[in-house]
């Protein structure tokens, strides 16, 4: 199997062509606006394939060392549908501990699963990158 | 409606039959136009023997091809009863409910000779910044005001504010339970709007889309209001909350370039106390007031996920939906220190 060029060094170069080639070509309109999207979409997907399963087994062992073992996220397979239904159950684990330390006023529980949250969000946003919302106004 | 070839004779007989006595009806150019995400928008010029006139159309996709479904009468309704109360839209002129003369239901407004609020921000510095913000108040003001019998009977009524604002916080999580995957933030978010509510204030319409590229302004410095397909009736500050919220993504902010002045603008128009709204309670509606607006993205993005559309409109939105996690976790944690309402937990 070819590895190299990686598939997040093959999107961001289809990224760059699209930027550079075909969108100056395109009239205003609604094609252009197409292309910024696919030009932003392309780049999440580039950190994703890079990162995405390294990053979804970190957060589910940050989730159970605070909740606790939760055995539908656990699992041998690295195809992603596996590792993404692991990803769900322990969300949802998470999900659920958050309404129960919220059901019992506990602030510092809710502060840990903030926490949790926080570290979720900061992989969000290096797949977002800067959004721009291209098309609006 | 986006079939240039088609559109000029179709809306050359749709106007004759709406105005019986223009004569030589003409449509000398017909556009597509960009700037909205949920429906088609088209730019006619229209010429007959007494006048010329220039359109705006705004209609339904295809069904597969629509982002979000949102009801065409109930928005010519809206835009109707805002422009009888002096509230500063497009004027509405025609609709077509049953898309049979126009290909699509759609509405047929006055193209408005505003220009775009986005981009008079980007070319513009604070002073001019400053005068808008105050603008935005009274713009937001003027429909926030109309009263609630002067609305479509067709908008639901909610029962009171304690009954709408659960049903809305509540909305989080239904939208959590709903989607594809399991989003715990939106769990942590219903819980914490519920342990911080703030004080009450009379319902009334909210707009639903209350952002910068769906405001034009005119030559006085007046906002022009456009896009209501999403307005209902709700808590005002959603609205503001909304506005500030897309403002994080498409700056400038401008209710937070003076966030107590622009408060104070805004309570002296519509009568309301500083605690019912201040800058915390402004960003506590900044995460309330997108919940309507996050569960349709989210939604479009289950639908793809599940192989029901293949519109590159719902992947893009998912972004929106991510930059919002962001915001509201920094905006939960900066309340949390300096709290809307005394929290429970």
């Amino acid at each position: 199997m070819l590895t190299r060029p990686t598939t997040e060094q093959i999107l961001r170069g289809i990224v760059d062509d699209l930027n550079a080639t075909v969108a100056p070509a395109l009239p205003d309109g609604p094609a252009k606006v197409a292309a910024g999207m696919m030009a932003q979409l392309l780049l999440g997907c580039a950190v994703r394939a890079a990162h995405e399963i390294a990053w979804i087994h970190e957060e589910i062992a940050a989730i159970e060392s605070v909740v606790g073992a939760v055995p539908e996220a656990h699992g041998d397979s690295l195809h992603l549908d596996d590792v993404v239904r692991r990803y769900h159950a322990a969300s949802e684990a998470l999900a659920e501990a958050i309404d129960a330390a919220y059901g019992a006023g506990d602030s510092g529980r809710v502060e840990t699963l903030r926490l949790l949250l926080e570290a979720r969000n900061a992989h969000e946003m290096q797949i977002v990158g800067a959004l721009d919302l291209v098309g609006r106004g | 409606m986006h079939n240039i070839d088609e559109m000029p004779a179709r809306l050359a007989a749709f106007l004759a039959g709406e105005e019986p006595d223009w004569r030589d009806i003409r449509v000398t150019s017909y556009e597509v136009m960009t700037g909205g995400y949920s429906r088609l928008l088209a730019k006619a010029h229209v010429r007959h023997a007494d006048g010329e006139r220039v359109f705006v159309l705004r209609g339904d996709p295809p069904a597969d091809q629509q982002l979000i479904h949102t009801d065409r009468a109930q928005e010519w309704d809206v835009l109707s009863a805002m422009h009888a109360n002096g509230v500063r839209v497009s004027a509405p002129r025609y609709f077509d409910p049953t898309g049979e003369r126009l290909g699509t239901r759609a509405l047929v407004l006055d193209f408005c000779e505003a220009a775009s609020l986005l981009p008079y921000l980007a070319s513009t510095g604070d002073d001019e910044h400053h005068e808008a913000a105050g603008r935005l108040a009274e713009a937001a003001a003027a429909f926030h005001r109309v009263p609630l019998d002067h609305l479509p009977a067709s908008l639901p009524r909610p029962a009171s504010w304690d009954a709408y604002i659960g049903a809305r916080i509540h909305e989080w999580k239904a939208t959590s339970l709903a989607h594809v995957e399991s989003l715990p933030i939106l769990r942590f978010v219903a819980a914490w709007l519920d342990a911080h509510r703030p004080p009450p204030v009379p319902l009334s319409l909210i707009h639903g889309d209350f952002q910068s590229a769906n405001l034009m302004r005119d030559a006085d410095g007046t906002l022009v209001i456009l896009d209501w397909e999403l307005a209902q009736i709700g808590d005002p500050r959603e609205d503001l909350g909304y506005f500030k919220a897309v403002a994080q993504a498409a700056p400038p902010d401008l209710t937070g370039l003076d966030a107590e002045a622009f408060c104070a603008r805004y309570r002296e128009l519509t009568g309301f106390t500083e605690e019912q709204l201040n800058p915390p309670v402004l960003a506590y509606f900044l995460i309330l007031g997108v919940v309507g607006t996050v569960r349709q993205l989210l939604e479009g993005g289950a639908s793809f996920a599940r192989g029901d559309n293949r519109l590159l409109g719902s992947l893009f939105s998912m972004s929106s939906v991510q930059f919002g996690q962001m915001m509201w976790l920094q905006a939960t944690r900066q309340l949390d220190q300096a709290p809307v309402a005394a929290p429970e937990a």
